[in-house]
């Protein structure tokens, strides 16, 4: 991975955030389970049943509860979430991550909504930079899986356990990096005509992969990358590739 | 047999005209012009607005929407074109017809637009040759009837004799980019200011890295 | 929530039975045991440039003779890189970015951007800013709705409502180009309040639309609701529990139609949308006739909504009279040196916001539309996310698909009512 460069230059703090607005360190977090806010019994419970589990939480923009877990027990915290009577965060909304840059960890970030009890949560899991490594969520929420891609797909973050854990986004050989990564440039990191070079050679046939369908080796046939209306006109035509031994 | 017969002017005239052939050669292509709609984005609703009744593409003889290449005259490319979509692009480029244009419709296409950014072909002309820009973001059903009533003009002005001159292809640039690496880099120079700006205000400052020719080791 | 169960006269139908029931037709396949031959299942691609994705959405789909095995999308071929692109933007130049997002919907976009950012730097809008972008929010609901109708009346084989349809988006159209100059790309909102007030007779013009649309919703119904093509290719095809709705984190109206009755609006309204007159119709089957039904009903329902907020539509300020985020007036800014120097600076240095990050999420026309958006304490985001409702509602396609015909699939995509530009970002 191209993205080094965002450990290797830490940022000096002290020449910025000079401005009226408070900055991040100042915003207060509570730390322990004396200064949760009676308002969401969730994060009380949290703080009981994990207490090693959860490592701090805050109040954002008024009324949203972050809760920072340990990133090793995401899976049996989420779960926990999900299955408890009086929780059932049943609706995983969103997965996403956020990299602030300056070399700091990139925070991974689940948005969760209770259809039942309409309540929201927020659950953040912190990971350095020199491993970007997480437990899938897919086994909690299939829905998980393509937006588990799309975090692996711009920032670079693993989601292991994930079943098909490419590309989701970007060209599956793209070679410039993780886009949302703070250090990449956002023009890319290759000049426009090696962009271009490098987009028109790419084959769009290129893209079947008989392994994400299955052990399966199938037939293929219609291949243009025009749609189906012309696919025998454009180039492949009938193949026979795989043959017998796969069936 | 043809004399007792109305002629093309009325009773009486012969059954027959005398024009010349690029003049009737012309008029017929460019009366029924099928476009292909490589709708890809704002541009392409658009694209259906002109369709539909309001704006009513066919009397310009293109209500025959042809999603197949292999039959299309004019490529329409309306919306932004990612790297990832370009070689489908050119390879419906490709399958079209001789003769055939293109055009370029919208901000997006024509130039990248708003999108100077890592994913986005800045102009569509580093790809496919284009006969007709239009400009807006997106452009509305006029100004798209109005640049396909441009490639008629155009057609207007061809001629047979110069066929394998306006119309030559080369079978080995099938493929690829129409650009040299030099003209890309020319037609896809960074301009106005978002590239200028930083990206984050606040905390960092995370120096993108300077154009044009960085590549990576 | 009050409920109430609408019948559909389907056993008008010829082919329908007393109750509703779908009578077998009498063109049943032959049912003979299939003689073993041994078959292999092939490979066909559909797009990234075909019509019936409704975009350049890529599905690459494993067929054992018609019927679907797997389908695999690929996606990507638009993606525009907005988040990354809009770290680069003040909070206020962003706005222009989510109109080309979904440009089905864009004043929804527009919109739910802007209320992300007040909820993060703790503006309360004006009151009629608020009852102004309920009305927007729910004409464009109308109006992607409308595209959704069409084109899925196109793929069902009819091309009569598309015309329908369009006819009144052109009315759409029109009022979003009164409103804001651009037919498509509205950019109307700003953070503390819209572009411009409303021009005069704005309220009338969305008034006369939403007088008008129910009659034309009722001839599209009369073409389509009852049509036994349309009922046969779309009904008991594509269906989804709603547990597996839920799980697979669809929203909006793919989740309604399997009966959870999940609405943002509802839920954990904004805009004092509690006070509002309104139903959210919800199906029994999850299968696309559902879907069809219900976003049928949400823009009858919306032209309710439409009604009840043009009525109580306030007088007084737009935006919010806070120097620190409203710009001065043009005439001022023409005559005035400080408030030249006031815009000026607004302009230039933008509107900082607290390091603080929020979620908010509105109901939009194709499902739960989150924004997520982190500041620094400077005037640009950190990070700007967009939970795009028709991205993880594709993702349950392979799962819909399953077992259905190819020609099902189609029906499918075009019930989830994706839009790319959204998908992709």
């Amino acid at each position: 991975m191209p993205d080094k460069g965002s450990v290797a230059s830490a940022p000096d703090f002290s020449t910025v955030a000079s401005g009226p607005v408070r900055s991040r360190a100042e915003v207060p977090e509570r730390e322990g389970p004396a200064s949760v806010p009676p308002g969401n019994p969730t994060v009380t419970a949290l703080w009981e049943q994990f207490p090693d589990g959860v490592l701090r939480n805050r109040v954002c923009a008024g009324d949203e509860d972050v809760v920072y877990i340990d990133p090793e027990r995401v899976t049996e915290i989420l779960g926990w979430l999900h299955e408890t009577a009086g929780q059932q965060y049943d609706h995983l909304a969103d997965v996403t991550a956020v990299d602030y840059g300056g070399g700091r960890p990139i925070e991974v970030v689940y948005q969760l909504w209770s259809i039942p009890h309409r309540a929201a949560l927020r659950v953040k899991c912190e990971l350095p930079l020199d491993a970007l490594e997480i437990d899938s969520v897919t086994g909690i929420w299939v829905g998980a899986d393509w937006l588990e891609r799309e975090v692996y797909d711009l920032f670079g973050v693993t989601f292991q356990g994930h079943p098909d854990l490419r590309r989701i986004l970007m060209p599956e050989n793209y070679a410039e990096g993780h886009p949302l990564r703070k250090d990449f440039p956002l023009r890319g990191r290759f000049s426009r005509a090696e962009q271009t070079r490098r987009a028109l050679t790419q084959d769009p046939e290129d893209y079947y992969m008989p392994g994400e369908i299955g052990e399966r080796t199938p037939q293929v046939v219609g291949s243009g990358a025009d749609g189906g209306d012309d696919a025998a006109g454009s180039g492949a035509g009938v193949g026979t590739e795989g043959g017998d031994d796969g069936l | 047999m043809g004399v007792d017969k109305p002629g093309v002017l009325g009773a009486g005239t012969p059954a027959f005209l005398t024009t010349r052939l690029d003049f009737v050669v012309n008029w017929a292509r460019r009366n029924s012009l099928w476009p292909m709609p490589f709708g890809t984005a704002c541009c392409a609703i658009e694209m259906m607005a002109s369709a539909a009744s309001n704006f009513d593409l066919a009397r310009f003889g293109m209500e025959r929407m042809s999603f197949s290449p292999r039959q299309a005259d004019v490529l329409i490319c309306a919306g932004r074109v990612p790297y990832k979509l370009a070689p489908v692009l050119r390879r419906i480029w490709d399958q079209m017809m001789q003769p055939k244009w293109c055009i370029s419709m919208g901000a997006c296409a024509s130039s990248g637009g708003v999108f100077d950014v890592y994913s986005m072909v800045q102009g569509i002309d580093t790809i496919v040759p284009v006969d007709v820009y239009i400009p807006g973001c997106p452009p509305r059903p006029e100004g798209l009837i109005y640049g396909l009533m441009m490639v008629q003009e155009k057609i207007r002005g061809e001629s047979l004799t110069r066929h394998g001159e306006l119309r030559a292809e080369d079978p080995l640039a099938v493929g690829r980019p129409r650009a040299d690496d030099q003209e890309v880099s020319d037609l896809t120079g960074p301009f106005g200011n978002s590239t200028q700006q930083n990206q984050v205000s606040g905390l960092v400052d995370t120096g993108a890295v300077g154009r044009p020719e960085d590549r990576l080791p | 929530m009050a409920s109430s169960t609408v019948e559909y006269a389907v056993g008008r139908n010829p082919e329908m039975g007393p109750a509703g029931t779908p009578v077998p037709s009498p063109l049943e396949p032959f049912d003979a045991p299939e003689p073993e031959l041994g078959s292999q299942t092939m490979l066909v691609n559909v797009g990234p440039q075909h019509p019936a994705t409704h975009g350049v959405l890529r599905l690459v789909v494993e067929l054992d003779g018609e019927t679907v095995v797997s389908v695999v999308p690929r996606l990507g071929y638009l993606h525009s890189s907005f988040e990354k692109l809009g770290e680069y933007r003040t909070w206020n130049q962003v706005v222009t970015l989510t109109d080309r997002m979904d440009y089905l919907a864009p004043l929804i976009y527009n919109c739910a951007y802007v209320m992300a950012v007040e909820k993060l730097m703790g503006i309360e809008v004006t009151e009629r800013c608020k009852v102004a972008r309920v009305i927007c929010m729910e004409m464009d609901r109308i109006f992607s709705h409308l595209l959704w109708l069409g084109t899925w009346s196109i793929d069902v084989g009819a091309f009569t409502p598309f015309l329908y349809a369009f006819q009144q988006r052109e009315k759409v159209y029109k009022l979003h180009e009164a409103l804001t100059g651009a037919r498509i790309t509205t950019s109307a909102t700003r953070i503390g309040g819209m572009m411009a007030d409303f021009p005069e007779g704005w309220t009338r013009g969305v008034r006369e639309f939403a007088d008008n649309l129910p009659a034309t919703l009722d001839e599209i119904d009369t073409l389509l609701t009852c049509n036994a093509i349309h009922i046969g290719r779309t009904q008991g095809i594509g269906a989804i529990s709603a547990e597996e709705a839920v799980n697979h984190g669809l929203t909006g109206a793919n989740l309604r139609a399997s009966g959870v009755p999940y609405d943002v609006r509802k839920d954990r309204p904004y805009y004092d949308y509690e006070s509002y007159d309104f139903e959210v119709p919800i199906g029994c089957h999850g299968d696309c006739y559902d879907r069809y039904l219900v976003r049928m009903e949400e823009m009858r329902q919306s032209v309710r909504l439409l009604h009840q907020a043009l009525d109580r539509l306030p007088g007084g300020p737009m935006d919010v009279e806070d120097p620190r985020i409203s710009l001065p007036s043009k005439t001022d800014c023409m005559s005035d040196m400080e408030s030249m120097i006031h815009h000026f600076k607004l302009i230039t240095e933008g509107i900082p916001a607290p390091a603080e990050d929020c979620w908010f999420s509105v109901e939009g026309s194709k499902g739960e539309l989150g924004m997520y958006v982190v500041g620094d304490g400077g005037p640009k985001p950190v990070r700007w996310r967009i939970r795009p409702p028709s991205f993880v509602n594709l993702s349950a396609i392979p799962k819909l698909a399953e077992g259905h015909l190819m020609a099902d699939l189609i029906m499918i995509n075009a019930s989830l009512d994706i839009v790319l530009g959204e998908i992709d970002r």
